[in-house]
């Protein structure tokens, strides 16, 4: 859902606050020329999942805790499974544990150096 | 409220059925891409919908009333596509200005914004223009025509990218300013899957698949890896497609009903699941024989 | 969604208006085959010469039965025309229904009868003015005053207006089948050369002078609109019942 994952994104930013307001399914139809109802279907997850929470009549609005909502969801499912995928991979590499860590810890300095 | 409803809809030509007991209803407000392959019956599911052909067995309601030789259907609806018949003697101004006397909510300021923008002659004759020309003109007496129900037969048909991708963009935006039913028919169904509510393929003038969009896109999925262990892992399961690369690699296409777990499993088991876009299973689900037209090459 | 309900009359009004519009290139014919007409009208139908010793008399009759019937033929084709597919076919890019289209046509048909037969008798008149000027032939005319300009105007348009419900007739046939083509010409001649075969009068005489030589005023109208009448329900009925762009 890409909706959805862009609306967190901009929350993960700073660009929403906590108890603000979202977007309408219409303005983000008209943003990305989409169906309004596939806007809408990408409010309603994150709505169900708490990162949004629906006002009657007033639109969808970013929950208190949004942002470390959005973390732990990122952390649990987008980057475990990321991870699975480089374990797996390492297996069909025949690689050791230990490779694999000091493989994730070289690229991190380089991360940081740059 | 249902816009279009019709049941077991038969059309007959002699020796073929183009449209064979068709059952489907289309609600209010929205945008319904129609696709199938080309033969399919799309155009004259459209044509029965507008009035212009007779049905010869079933029902069809738009608008609650049979559309042949309803003059509330007709003042209610617009049929576009590249085959428009304009008079020649008028030019192209008085072609929209003409729209505007029988088309109540027609909009003249929008008409003429996109007249102006799309770069056309007041004074140039219809007959006369390019066919991306023709189809651009024809959208613009669509789009502001703002008919309650307003159809779109390969609208796009010699359309450039640039113009394309702007019509999608004032269909949409104007859907959103003044809600209506739409009917949008392409072959081009990545081009239009994002402006979609809801999609109905039709294959041989039989109903495929009428749902949501959003449906659609999770509808299936993909599984690539080795053959066997594809094959072990979808067990039972109808193959939509199947492409053998190499020597040992399968990649299949499957109705997706797994949860979660077995998903887990299949990814430990080393097969690699992706999802299948909505365009390439309406392919997958429309081919003729399942391989596809490597199998015309096969066996020679 | 509260939708307006589609009024027939509003709609037959707004296709009239449209198609005398698209159709004005009809009338810029209609002037052209009246001029021809004149031109052939010129020299006179017909001349009798009388003479007895110094005296000689030439009597030429100019008339306007020539323009008249060419307008008939211009209606005839107009009639036919406006029945075909893509005149059919551009009623329907707009709002109609088959009914709505056929009572636009109608009406536009009447309109141009009308035209034509005003044009006519005014063609008939600058005839004789030429005649008059250019010839300079002494002028006897059988018709004078408002009156009879006003009989003869009338009947003209009476007589196009049936000849063009024929014409939407024999249009609406061929659209059924193309069969037709052939069928009505072969019909047409084949009733003429009956005449030579069969000593009877011929069909196509018979309904000439039905039509032609009417003494009565009110039944010779109650005649030709009926005619018409029939035509144009026959027509509209055969045209129910047609699709479209297909």
């Amino acid at each position: 859902m890409q909706i959805a994952e862009w609306i967190e994104t901009e929350i993960m930013k700073g660009h929403f606050e906590s108890d603000q307001k979202v977007y309408s399914q219409y303005q983000l139809a008209e943003m990305y020329t989409i169906n309004p109802a596939t806007a809408a279907k990408g409010l309603n997850l994150l709505a169900d999942e708490g990162i949004l929470f629906k006002k009657r009549g007033l639109g969808m609005f970013v929950s208190v805790n949004a942002k470390e909502m959005i973390i732990n969801k990122r952390k649990n499912q987008t980057l475990k499974r990321l991870v699975q995928e480089v374990v797996l991979e390492a297996a069909r590499l025949q690689m050791s544990e230990d490779e694999l860590i000091e493989m994730i810890k070289a690229v991190q300095n380089e991360e940081g150096e740059q | 409220m249902k816009v279009i409803e019709c049941k077991d809809l038969t059309k007959a030509y002699i020796g073929k059925n183009a449209l064979n007991q068709l059952s489907f209803s289309i609600e209010e407000n929205k945008i319904t891409g129609l696709v199938g392959r080309n033969g399919a019956g799309k155009t004259t599911l459209l044509k029965i919908i507008g009035g212009f052909l007779k049905e010869t067995s079933g029902t069809i309601q738009v608008f609650s009333e049979r559309p042949f030789n309803s003059l509330n259907v007709s003042a209610h609806s617009i049929f576009v596509d590249d085959k428009m018949s304009f008079p020649p003697a008028l030019q192209l101004y008085e072609l929209l200005e003409a729209a505007g006397s029988f088309y109540p909510n027609w909009d003249m300021d929008l008409a003429e914004r996109l007249f102006d923008y799309f770069s056309f002659d007041r004074k140039a004759y219809h007959q006369r223009l390019s066919k991306g020309k023709t189809s651009t003109f024809n959208m613009i007496v669509g789009l502001a025509a703002r008919c309650p129900l307003t159809i779109f037969d390969e609208p796009t048909t010699g359309m450039d990218a640039v113009v394309r991708k702007d019509f999608y963009r004032a269909l949409l935006k104007d859907y959103l300013a003044f809600p209506r039913t739409i009917i949008l028919s392409s072959h081009h169904l990545d081009e239009i899957e994002d402006l979609l509510e809801d999609i109905l393929l039709i294959n041989d003038g039989k109903k495929h698949l009428h749902m949501p969009m959003e449906e659609l896109k999770e509808w299936a999925i993909g599984i690539k890896g080795a053959t066997a262990t594809v094959l072990e892992w979808s067990d039972k399961k109808e193959l939509i497609y199947k492409n053998q690369i190499g020597a040992d690699t399968l990649y299949a296409v499957v109705k997706n009903d797994f949860d979660e777990p077995s998903l887990m499993k299949a990814s430990l088991a080393g097969l690699k699941i992706t999802s299948v876009s909505a365009s390439d299973l309406c392919v997958y689900l429309t081919s003729e024989s399942k391989g596809g037209i490597d199998n015309v090459f096969s066996d020679r | 969604m509260s939708l307006v309900i589609a009024n027939l009359v509003d709609i037959v009004k707004k296709q009239y208006l449209f198609k005398l519009k698209a159709n004005i290139d009809s009338f810029s014919s209609l002037i052209w085959i009246q001029l021809l007409a004149l031109l052939f009208s010129l020299g006179g139908v017909g001349s009798t010469l009388a003479s007895s010793g110094y005296l000689s008399i030439e009597v030429k009759y100019y008339s306007a039965d020539l323009v008249i019937a060419f307008t008939m033929i211009w209606a005839f084709v107009t009639a036919i025309i406006i029945t075909t597919k893509p005149y059919r076919n551009q009623d329907f890019t707009y709002v109609t229904n088959r009914l709505s289209s056929s009572l636009a046509n109608i009406i536009f048909l009447l309109t141009a009868s009308i035209i034509g037969g005003i044009t006519a008798m005014l063609v008939n008149n600058l005839l004789k003015i030429i005649a008059y000027f250019i010839f300079n032939e002494q002028l006897y005319s059988f018709q004078s005053g408002f009156r009879e300009l006003a009989l003869g105007i009338s009947m003209t348009i009476l007589y196009v207006f049936c000849i063009s419900a024929f014409g939407y007739l024999v249009g609406t046939l061929v659209q059924v089948s193309k069969l037709f083509i052939l069928f009505v010409p072969v019909l047409f001649f084949g009733t003429i050369l009956l005449k030579t075969s069969v000593q009877k009068e011929p069909f196509l005489t018979s309904i000439f002078k039905f039509y032609f030589f009417e003494p009565s005023l009110l039944l010779l109208l109650l005649k030709i609109l009926l005619t018409s009448c029939l035509f144009f329900f026959t027509s509209i009925a055969i045209l129910n019942r047609m699709e479209v762009r297909r």
